[in-house]
């Protein structure tokens, strides 16, 4: 009886959503499709797969795929760069937006600060293909860098080829994370800056403290929740990779693989669909892994997770 | 508050002109290149100005049959991407705005799911060519559609909207749909705007969908057109002969080069973005503070 009278109130309030399912119908759709519908095709990274069987009727091979995994010196280096790059990038472009959202919240005159926000949030919006069209020019031969050397360098200056060179590579990579993402990296920083009680700020100054006094001991800590989430959460990301930053920058003289360029190249561009997919499979796993811990941390810190 | 000069604050705004000059020269330079006889940059020297002035260079690309296919495809994909993913973003966000409904929390899940795995590049790239859809316009807009992040900006953002709007005009008989389309959505034009910004720069940016999916020349847009003459000398080379058979080059003073070309592109390719980004830029930092609240 209750069971019975429980579905009939159940039916009854679907029944009175019914536009909020109609509604929700193209996202579940498209969701399904283009998000779910791919991740049967996992299997194939077990299989020799053969496009006329398909990834339902190919053999399957057990682990061997993944056994090419690990004997494969190309693989092994894309994996190594792709932590490396990482951490690197990582230590470089967490602390640059904090420094500079303290340098704009001491900006007193407003105009001043809008047009330096403007001009520096600006290069987030670039796609990175052109961002790499930029440095081209900047980098090249003849462009203003090698101007500005061959200024200071005298007579026997030799130009450099910046972007043909394996060691300016990981530099050229850092710097050009930095320029795209500092900017836009304060936005959320002066979020907070901006919710801090100014009386704060007063009673210090009563107190006698200076600027970097106020800076350490009021704006700092308040930043400080916004800081360390940023941070876990982009400890989440140690194993993706910017596909688009060095795929654009590689060219004939870089040999620097990271995962995702080497799943491109070896699934898409050589045609070994098993190796590709595995090796994203397991790409994908311990980023999973990472975000989780993270996740899990983040809750165990601050109180705030993704999920 | 008093307004101090003081040496801290002028050393510090120095250093921040100096931040904004560095963020901003490399695209001034880029701009003088493009604007520049290609010969005379190859001196070297030229800073944020262009030193022998030509518009040579624009027109061996803007006379390029590939530039302007390669545009319109851009522009399309802008266009009918965003409204696509406007439609299905702001129908599931009103959805999610309302406070209870059977099966909330498992679809929630459900749409949230694929934010953190997925099948990966291969298995969608079998899955398209099972579709079909390889090689079709629609790969540049399907995929994408549904964004978990923008429905959630939007959610919070109609959930502003006071309830009593909506009962009031319930209890003058407007039905659910005409409260969603007379009422709700108009209120939500700024979210809407904010959305549409993020979703057409995404869209304008693009180019890995034509590297993964599309082989034909006909459907690539202006972003992959801008990485094949980056990245492959022979591309250049032959929009050049090209320019030159056709007779598109024909002021003979002016030299045209790869380098100079090249710079040309890369404005053509970022214009659209440097030109409407200032003016709408507080469309863009909305989204973000709206995305930052959670719940």
């Amino acid at each position: 009886m209750n069971d019975t009278m429980k579905k009939r109130r159940l039916w009854r309030d679907i029944k009175a959503n019914k536009l909020i399912y109609i509604l929700l119908l193209p996202a579940i759709l498209t969701t399904f499709v283009f998000a779910y519908m791919p991740m049967p095709g996992i299997i194939i990274a077990f299989q020799d797969y053969k496009p006329l069987l398909g990834p339902w009727k190919s053999p399957f091979v057990g682990l061997d795929v993944f056994k090419r995994i690990f004997s494969s010196r190309m693989i092994m280096d894309s994996v190594g760069n792709t932590v490396y790059l990482n951490v690197l990038n990582l230590l470089v472009t967490f602390p640059a937006p904090i420094l500079l959202a303290l340098m704009l919240n001491e900006v007193r005159c407003s105009i001043f600060k809008r047009v330096i926000q403007t001009v520096s949030y600006l290069p987030y919006f670039l796609s990175w293909i052109s961002v790499v069209g930029l440095v081209q020019t900047i980098l090249g031969l003849y462009g203003p860098v090698n101007d500005l050397l061959a200024l200071f360098g005298g007579s026997n200056f030799e130009r450099i080829l910046f972007l043909g060179q394996q060691k300016y590579f990981i530099p050229t990579y850092l710097i050009l994370n930095l320029w795209k993402g500092t900017g836009w990296g304060t936005v959320i920083y002066l979020a907070a800056i901006s919710g801090i009680d100014m009386q704060l700020y007063e009673a210090a100054t009563i107190d006698g403290a200076n600027k970097l006094q106020q800076i350490w001991h009021i704006t700092l800590p308040a930043i400080r929740q916004t800081a360390i989430l940023l941070l876990i959460m982009s400890i989440g990301g140690l194993f993706g990779s910017n596909f688009e930053l060095v795929y654009a920058l590689q060219n004939p003289y870089i040999d620097f693989e990271v995962i995702s360029t080497a799943v491109y190249k070896i699934g898409l561009q050589q045609g070994d669909y098993p190796l590709g997919t595995a090796l994203n499979l397991i790409q994908g796993l311990i980023g999973f892994a990472l975000v989780a811990t993270a996740n899990f941390i983040s809750k165990k810190v601050t109180d705030v997770g993704l999920w | 508050m008093r307004k101090r000069v003081t040496v801290g604050g002028v050393i510090n705004g120095f250093l921040l002109v100096l931040i904004a000059a560095v963020m901003l020269f490399p695209y001034l330079n880029v701009m003088a290149t493009a604007f520049n006889d290609g010969a005379d940059a190859a001196l070297g020297g030229i800073t944020i100005y262009p030193r022998v002035f030509t518009l040579e260079n624009f027109k061996v690309i803007l006379k390029d049959s590939k530039v302007i296919r390669a545009t319109m495809i851009s522009v399309c994909s802008v266009v009918v991407g965003t409204l696509f993913g406007l439609f299905v973003q702001f129908t599931a966000a009103y959805a999610f705005s309302k406070k209870s409904f059977p099966g909330k929390k498992l679809i929630t899940v459900y749409l949230m799911i694929p934010m953190y795995i997925s099948g990966g590049l291969i298995p969608s790239f079998i899955l398209y060519s099972t579709l079909k859809m390889l090689n079709t316009f629609w790969m540049y807009v399907l995929p994408g559609m549904f964004n978990f992040y923008n429905m959630i900006m939007m959610r919070t953002y109609i959930k502003t909207i006071p309830d009593s709007l909506q009962e009031a005009a319930k209890i003058d008989g407007a039905s659910e749909f005409t409260i969603l389309w007379r009422i709700i959505l108009p209120l939500s034009a700024p979210i809407l705007a904010t959305v549409s910004l993020w979703l057409a720069v995404g869209y304008w940016n693009d180019w890995t969908t034509p590297l993964y999916y599309i082989r034909s020349t006909r459907l690539q847009n202006l972003q992959y057109l801008l990485m094949r003459v980056l990245k492959e000398s022979e591309m250049m080379t032959r929009m050049l002969a090209d320019a030159i058979v056709s007779g598109n080059l024909n002021n003979l003073k002016v030299t045209v080069t790869p380098e100079a070309v090249k710079a040309a592109q890369v404005v053509i390719t970022t214009i659209p973005i440097i030109l409407i980004y200032p003016f709408l830029q507080k469309y863009f930092i909305k989204g973000v503070m709206i995305g930052a609240i959670k719940e």
